[in-house]
């Protein structure tokens, strides 16, 4: 599990926007070892996305796939007018907007999140983690519970860290509506996972 | 109870993340200290802000996440379908012949024969014809119907009155065309002037047809003038000739 990109400093966040050049310039080039890498930074922070879309594992999976094979076949026409990222998001967003549009669902099932944490980590942990673990569920399932279009602006800020900017570029929207989106979202959780504040 | 200063209440979240200027840190909280809704929200918003912040990625195990040999394998697997439709052609035929596309062809031959219809009904049916250029954003339901003699209790700036077309007169080297539109047929009092005026650019209305006028209402005023105009026009319809 990667450092959330709110965490990285100005500095780090530089130098690895240059690698991160560095590898799309190559992967233009037919370098699929440079592909390879740049789908290996981005798989988890897809799936994470598609997950919390979705609340599938296996409708997450699949949209990861449909999602870089995207990537793959538009790379040569990718011309840096916005960081490879917010492209990258975009595309995912896109698909995860298209899956909600076919299943024309907005409420997503509590259960899966939960079930996916448990199997993803079977050794035995201690009571610290299994309440911050708890406190976690609780909130992650308030926020699927959300509507589609807060829950992804939720999750791409304060999960994949990008800024108000960022998102706007994925979203297709402007930074001031990204700032109301996530206020409603916020005003919602809070309102939701009021009942539950002592177990927090 | 809520502000109604949504500019303000838009930064509210970027104020507790630390992300506003310092002038707008001030103007927010000198706001903050007389209004109590902005307050309650504040205090919300901080509870939603300490909630997400426990939000954390969620990743699947490598095993069941696809690899990138997966992802390779389906990339070449689609590439080499699509060359073995292209070659053998049988794709296209059978695509072309599905239900579903001959649905869609008839369907859009339908609608381009209904927009080719409704735009040049004048000339099929010989029914009312308009002219229209209004300003991208404005639907003519937003313009206020009113008779001539309203005009002047009105104080809304688009109107939509109507009349009998009379002195048209186009002037080519300005590029407008004004005529006066009466209440009533036969009448001079009352009217109202309306002008065409470039860049819009549509069709004269004719001389003694009743047409309705959609455009911005004004007063004018001057020494050797003083009437009520609709300048400019932006959309007519003609009523009957």
């Amino acid at each position: 599990m990667g450092m959330k990109r709110l965490e990285l400093t100005a500095a780090e966040r530089n130098d690895a926007g240059k690698r991160e050049r560095g590898l799309v310039l190559a992967a233009q080039r037919g370098d699929s070892t440079a592909f390879r890498a740049l789908y290996e930074d981005y798989r988890d922070r897809v799936y994470s996305l598609a997950i919390y879309s979705t609340g599938d594992d296996s409708q997450a999976q699949d949209l990861v796939q449909v999602v870089f094979l995207s990537v793959f076949r538009g790379l040569k026409s990718f011309r840096f007018q916005s960081s490879f990222s917010t492209w990258v998001y975009r595309i995912a967003h896109n698909e995860c907007q298209n899956y909600h549009r076919r299943r024309r669902a907005n409420v997503v099932p509590l259960e899966v999140i939960l079930g996916g944490i448990e199997e993803i980590d079977p050794k035995p942990i201690s009571d610290a983690q299994h309440a911050r673990q708890e406190c976690q569920s609780i909130v992650q399932q308030a926020v699927m519970q959300l509507p589609f279009q807060m829950r992804e602006a939720v999750v791409l800020r304060y999960v994949e860290g990008l800024s108000y900017e960022e998102i706007a570029k994925v979203l297709g929207c402007a930074p001031g509506t990204v700032a109301s989106r996530l206020s409603r979202a916020l005003a919602e959780l809070e309102e939701r996972v009021r009942p539950f504040r002592r177990f927090l | 109870m809520s502000c109604w200063r949504f500019v303000l209440r838009r930064k509210l979240l970027p104020y507790i993340e630390g992300l506003l200027g310092t002038r707008d840190v001030m103007r927010l909280e000198r706001h903050l200290l007389d209004c109590e809704p902005c307050r309650e929200m504040l205090v919300r918003l901080r509870a939603g802000h300490n909630l997400v912040r426990r939000l954390a990625p969620v990743r699947s195990t490598d095993s069941r996440q696809p690899s990138f040999a997966d992802l390779m394998r389906a990339q070449s697997e689609m590439a080499s379908t699509r060359t073995r439709r292209f070659l053998t052609g049988w794709d296209w035929s059978d695509r072309l012949a599905t239900p579903r596309v001959v649905t869609a062809l008839a369907a859009l031959v339908l609608l381009q024969t209904v927009v080719l219809v409704v735009s040049n009904r004048g000339l099929v049916f010989g029914e009312r014809t308009t002219a229209s250029a209004k300003p991208s954003g404005l639907e003519l339901s937003q313009f206020r119907k009113l008779s001539i003699s309203e005009l002047k209790f009105n104080s809304q700036p688009h109107v939509a009155t109507e009349g009998y077309v009379e002195g048209v007169h186009t002037d080519k080297e300005e590029g407008t065309v004004a005529f006066r539109l009466v209440e009533s047929r036969g009448g001079s009092q009352p009217f109202v002037v309306c002008e065409i005026a470039g860049p819009i650019q549509m069709e004269a209305p004719r001389e003694g047809s009743h047409v309705r006028v959609y455009g911005v209402a004004r007063y004018d005023a001057q020494a050797d003038r003083k009437w009520y105009e609709v300048n400019p026009v932006f959309h007519i319809d003609t009523l009957g000739h």
